[in-house]
């Protein structure tokens, strides 16, 4: 199956399923998922293919090119495999709402964009699809009205911005080398001096950086992730914002080329390591101001942004370990950012719409499942061993120690740190601690919003116990992109890299474990004792009073909220706000008095001719 | 074979057939723009496979240039003229239902002179008649923007009759000072001779003619009779006045530019104006709470969009401009003719009025936000693809000066999105308002319907296969750019 072919189904069941879905829901929804497993499938049989080829001549006098390759797939699996299991989430989730067919049609033209973006052989095509993307994701984000409006129109301003900028960077290469293929412009780029390269580099980290939030470009995503419908929240965090990644990747190590990176900027500062110092940067502050978020959305936004601060500081260390780590924590953050929007969505569907992590608890009794996927979600993007987030981590700390950067290393751990705080206060807030009367006849979730859910847990537990799944085909990437390829064992790595075996971890995991259960077999049997006992040590008490969540972490709140205000954003807003009032400034030249339009005709007249006595024109 | 003369004789001739068809039957006289048009644009298209190759002179008169008047039908002209046939036809379809009331004979006649200008205007090959086909053009213009009768309508008329007099004496000034220096009137002619002669008095003639044709071409700062004129107007006649008779203007300036002065050193200049026009256009639209005004000032970024590809100079540039003015007139015609039944239906032209649209009129909604991504440039409708050929030319030149100012005019597509994408979120997630006067004459008949699926149609397949149109955009460019090709084909031998 080629590229080609994908593509055309991925499409074709967009506008499809919009026409069935007049015919009847049922239909749609059974069609919706088909054509989504049916990508998935499609794209699994063309791994370790590799093709070119045209598939549009003389688009506007260029030739469009789709290719696969080893990036491409990585990335096109990634894609189908997030947006199916968004697919099958969404099945209860909007089944009675509005617009339903809008819904299905704009999610999976959203899905085939993405795809399109990461088989594009070209830049052109590769803009083509991306603003696709853009303007789909526009509508599916204000898909909710309210709030969500202006969330919409917030990140599609910033998203054209970064068009606009990405268009004249690929045009900019365009008008040098007469070509936009991707293979072709690496093959001539080599050559290339001076300040070009780094023109071409910052025109397009502004569009990636803003698709990818990179501070202090990230200030659409907090309101866009938390107002977007949660099955389209897990699309948006788990991969859209990866296309912005696949962008950096792509321009840096597919087009520029690794040799030539290493120069760009100048001699004291260089592109790539500016890049890092913003990654590091992207997971500090993000971390900490998702601590202090009680809407369940918000918390995860942000921690999306530190999450990206992980991948952006591993792609700009440049070095084979560091780049096998960002593929690697790019596919884990898909998995588990996902995981974790669709337990927050199974949450808010059940609860009718909460998400405010003030009202929520002990949900843990009446969504057992949801807990306990959210929970290894939750370690995932801790990083905790046996989960494959530890590997990704592992790999980017590893490198950056290797490569003597203490402070990111350091950046990357205080991070780590953050995670465990703000992964504690989600899951606590939702699903420990005492369960509101109100949620007291709650029932599970529906089985197809728990399938999405299990299918991310377990790739997050069998990716940590056997990484070398994944790394067979990120250390092949890694390879065709300039660097030493990384050679993994199934289960971990060998000495030349570094000793990580897994087996031992799931060995004193298990010790532990029977550690564990010995001591409680000879201990005490414990006695159980009503909720409200341990609460109120028996004394007397009104029940559903005595699971105090608010102001989860106070202290720190007070400590370091003064700091925490998103002053990027505060800029921005003052900005537009200026912009407005020049805007109104600049409509007082239409005055609606016919006499002072009289003079501006004379006046161009007269300023004409008098530039022309004075040699101007 | 066909003559492009037949281009302008025969709708003329239906246009004053029109009230005695009148005469006879009331509602047979209604179908008479569309005929003239539909006649039009097949001739148009098919006269276009052999302008490609070389322009069609045609002489009156037996008289060879440079004493006959002539007209010159070259690939830009009569992709021009088959665009304008084309949106009329349209236009004159969606008018046959969409003008209920007022004086309905004298619409049709107005209607089709206008067009007949407009054709006029991009065929001839004869100064003084691109003079006279342009006031042709305006004259109507300025009767059908004051056609509803109503107080704003006839203001409005009154204000852009007073500025496009003024206009048009200065091209008449303009005119004859050039006359007065060459002492010919044919554009070839004069493009022969005009190098032997002494700078400053071509400048200032040229500086008229710049001025004047600028205010039809709704060029900042002559451009403010525009937003009350086409906000005025009944909806069909905001769509042609955007969709073809501003181009009209901007044509007879690129002609004169280009064609008869060859003047090269006024381009940079009016580059920084295209994108002054382009700036101040997008911004005045973002404001705007009239959907109709905010159309009209969407226009004038959008003129100042082309001007500035015009003023590159260069092939793919104009090619750029040329593919801008065919993917703004279809996007415009179709917002302002989508929009002029919502506001029938609704009662109201403030944006706010247009919530809940997307239920309500679904098909027109759809076919409007079609026509909005177009204009704001996104894949796959053709808005990207003359967008993109403009930007790939400004690239091209390599010119640091053409790229800060595309820069800066980049700004205006983003200020474009935004307001755009409001409408958008208008017309399809805000909740309509509970009680609503649901106004059932309202509801878009057939003759509504087709031609806005029709131009939607069309953005989305030019969008999608480019090279429709492309194949006729590089001769088109050439006839502009290439002087010495003109005037021998003019000329003969």
């Amino acid at each position: 199956m080629s590229a080609q072919g994908i593509l055309i189904t991925a499409f074709a069941g967009a506008g499809l399923s919009y026409a069935l879905g007049l015919t009847s829901a049922r239909l749609r929804e059974v069609f919706a998922i088909v054509v989504s497993v049916l990508l998935v499938c499609l794209i699994a049989i063309t791994h370790g293919q590799g093709a070119e080829h045209v598939y549009y001549p003389d688009f506007l006098g260029l030739d469009l090119v789709l290719r696969m390759d080893a990036l491409a797939w990585f990335f096109a699996i990634t894609v189908s495999m997030v947006g199916c299991l968004s697919v099958i989430f969404s099945l209860h989730y909007v089944r009675g709402k509005e617009k339903e067919n809008f819904y299905y049609f704009a999610l999976l033209l959203v899905n085939a964009a993405m795809l399109g973006i990461v088989l594009s052989g070209d830049l052109l095509s590769f803009f083509i699809f991306w603003e696709i993307m853009s303007w789909a994701a526009f509508l599916l984000i204000s898909y909710k009205r309210g709030r969500a409006l202006d969330a919409g129109l917030k990140y599609v301003i910033m998203s054209i911005l970064g068009s606009c900028a990405m268009l004249l960077a690929l045009l900019y290469l365009y008008a040098n080398y007469n070509t936009l293929v991707i293979s072709d412009l690496a093959q001539q780029i080599r050559s290339a001096a001076g300040g070009f390269p780094l023109w071409v580099m910052l025109a397009f980290a502004l569009g990636f950086g803003i698709k990818c939030a990179l501070i202090p470009l990230h200030t659409w995503l907090p309101d866009a992730h938390s107002e977007a419908p949660s099955p389209f929240s897990a699309v948006l965090s788990g991969i859209l914002i990866k296309m912005g990644i696949y962008g950096f990747i792509l321009v840096m190590y597919g087009v520029v080329g690794l040799k030539l990176l290493l120069e760009v900027g100048a001699p004291w500062l260089h592109f790539h390591t500016v890049l890092c110092w913003l990654g590091a940067i992207t997971i500090l502050i993000p971390t900490f101001i998702a601590l202090l978020q009680d809407d369940a959305k918000r918390l995860l936004a942000w921690s999306s942004i530190g999450q990206i601060g992980y991948i952006m500081l591993a792609i700009g260390v440049a070095t084979s370990l560091g780049l096998a780590g960002a593929l690697f924590h790019t596919l884990n953050h898909a998995v588990f950012k996902a995981l974790l929007f669709l337990a927050v969505g199974a949450v808010e569907y059940k609860t009718g719409g909460v998400r405010d992590l003030n009202r929520l608890g002990g949900l843990i009794r009446r969504m057992p499942v949801t807990f306990a996927c959210a929970l290894i979600g939750g370690l995932g993007l801790i990083g905790v061993p046996l989960t494959s987030g530890f590997v990704s981590k592992w790999l980017i700390y590893k490198t950056l120690i290797t490569e003597g950067h203490p402070f990111l290393a350091l950046a990357a751990l205080v991070g780590t740190w953050g995670a465990i705080l703000y992964v504690y206060k989600l899951l606590h807030n939702m699903f420990l601690g005492q369960l509101p009367e109100k949620y007291a006849n709650l029932e599970a979730a529906p089985f197809s919003m728990q399938l999405p859910l299990m299918i991310c847990g377990f790739i997050i537990v069998l990716f940590g116990i056997l990484p070398g799944i994944p790394l067979s085909v990120i250390g092949g990437i890694v390879g065709t992109l300039g660097f030493e390829p990384v050679t993994a064992t199934l289960t971990g790595f060998g000495p030349q890299i570094g000793p990580l075996n897994t087996l031992n971890l799931c060995a004193a995991f298990a010790g532990v474990l029977l550690v564990i259960v010995a001591f409680r077999g000879i201990a005490a049997r414990p006695k159980p004792v009503s909720q409200d006992d341990s609460y109120a040590a028996g004394a007397a008490a009104p029940a559903g009073k005595y699971h105090h969540t608010v102001r989860f972490y106070d202290p720190l709140e007070r400590m370091t909220g003064g700091y925490l205000r998103d002053w990027v954003d505060q800029f921005y807003l003052s900005a537009a706000g200026k912009a407005k009032g020049v805007f109104n400034g600049v409509r007082r030249i239409y005055t609606g008095d016919v006499r002072t339009y009289v003079m501006y005709i004379v006046a161009l007249l007269t300023f004409l001719i008098f530039a022309h006595t004075a040699g101007w024109l | 074979m066909v003559s492009p003369i037949l281009l302008i004789a025969v709708p003329l001739a239906l246009a004053f057939l029109t009230p005695m068809v009148g005469l006879a039957s009331k509602s047979a006289r209604r179908y008479m723009p569309a005929i003239a048009m539909l006649f039009n644009f097949i001739v148009a298209m098919s006269l276009l496979p052999k302008a490609l190759e070389a322009p069609i002179i045609v002489r009156t008169a037996g008289w060879a240039p440079p004493l006959s008047i002539h007209l010159v039908a070259g690939p830009l002209g009569l992709l021009l003229s088959s665009l304008v046939a084309l949106i009329g036809l349209l236009v004159a379809i969606y008018g046959i239902d969409y003008i209920r009331e007022g004086a309905r004979a004298r619409y049709d006649v107005l209607y089709t002179l206008l067009l007949v200008g407009a054709t006029g205007v991009v065929l001839t090959g004869d100064l003084f008649n691109l003079f006279v086909f342009f006031e042709v053009l305006c004259i109507s213009s300025y009767a059908l923007v004051a056609y509803r009768g109503d107080s704003a309508g006839v203001e409005a008329g009154m204000k852009y009759l007073i500025q496009g007099a003024i206009g048009s004496s200065l091209v008449l000034i303009g005119i004859g000072l050039l006359y007065g220096t060459v002492g010919t009137l044919s554009m070839a002619d004069i493009a022969s001779s005009v190098g032997s002669v002494a700078g400053s008095r071509l400048f200032i003639s040229l500086a008229f003619m710049i001025a004047g044709f600028g205010v039809e071409a709704a060029i900042f700062p002559l451009n403010a009779w525009l937003p009350d004129a086409h906000s005025s107007a009944p909806s069909s006649i905001s769509a042609v006045l955007s969709g073809v008779a501003i181009k009209a203007g901007l044509y007879a300036i690129a002609r004169v530019v280009y064609t008869v002065y060859g003047a090269s050193s006024i381009l940079p200049f009016l580059a920084v104006l295209g994108v002054v026009t382009l700036l101040v256009g997008e911004m005045c639209a973002f404001a705007q709470e009239d959907i109709k005004r905010l159309l009209a000032f969407s226009s004038i970024g959008q003129m100042g969009l082309i001007l500035f590809a015009l003023a590159l100079s260069s092939a793919t540039g104009i090619s750029g401009a040329v593919f801008l003015i065919i993917s703004h007139g279809l996007a415009k015609a179709l917002l302002f003719l989508a929009t002029g039944y919502m506001i029938y239906r609704t009662g109201s032209r403030d944006i706010s009025s247009l919530a809940g649209m997307g239920k309500r009129m679904p098909i027109m909604s759809l076919c409007f936000t079609v026509g909005a991504f177009s204009l704001m440039g996104l894949p796959p409708f053709v808005g990207f693809a003359s967008k993109f050929t403009i930007v790939r030319a400004v690239l091209g030149t390599g010119s640091t000066f053409f790229i800060t100012l595309l820069a800066i005019g980049l700004i205006g597509t983003v200020i474009e999105g935004a307001y755009f994408l409001r409408i958008v979120q208008w017309l399809y997630f805000k909740p309509a308002p509970e009680a609503m006067p649901e106004q059932t004459e309202g509801r878009a008949p057939l003759t509504a319907l087709v031609p806005v699926g029709l131009l939607a149609v069309l953005i989305v397949t030019i969008g999608l296969l480019p090279g429709i149109v492309g194949r006729a955009l590089g001769p088109a460019a050439d006839d502009l750019l290439d002087r010495a090709a003109y005037i021998q084909h003019v000329m003969g031998d």
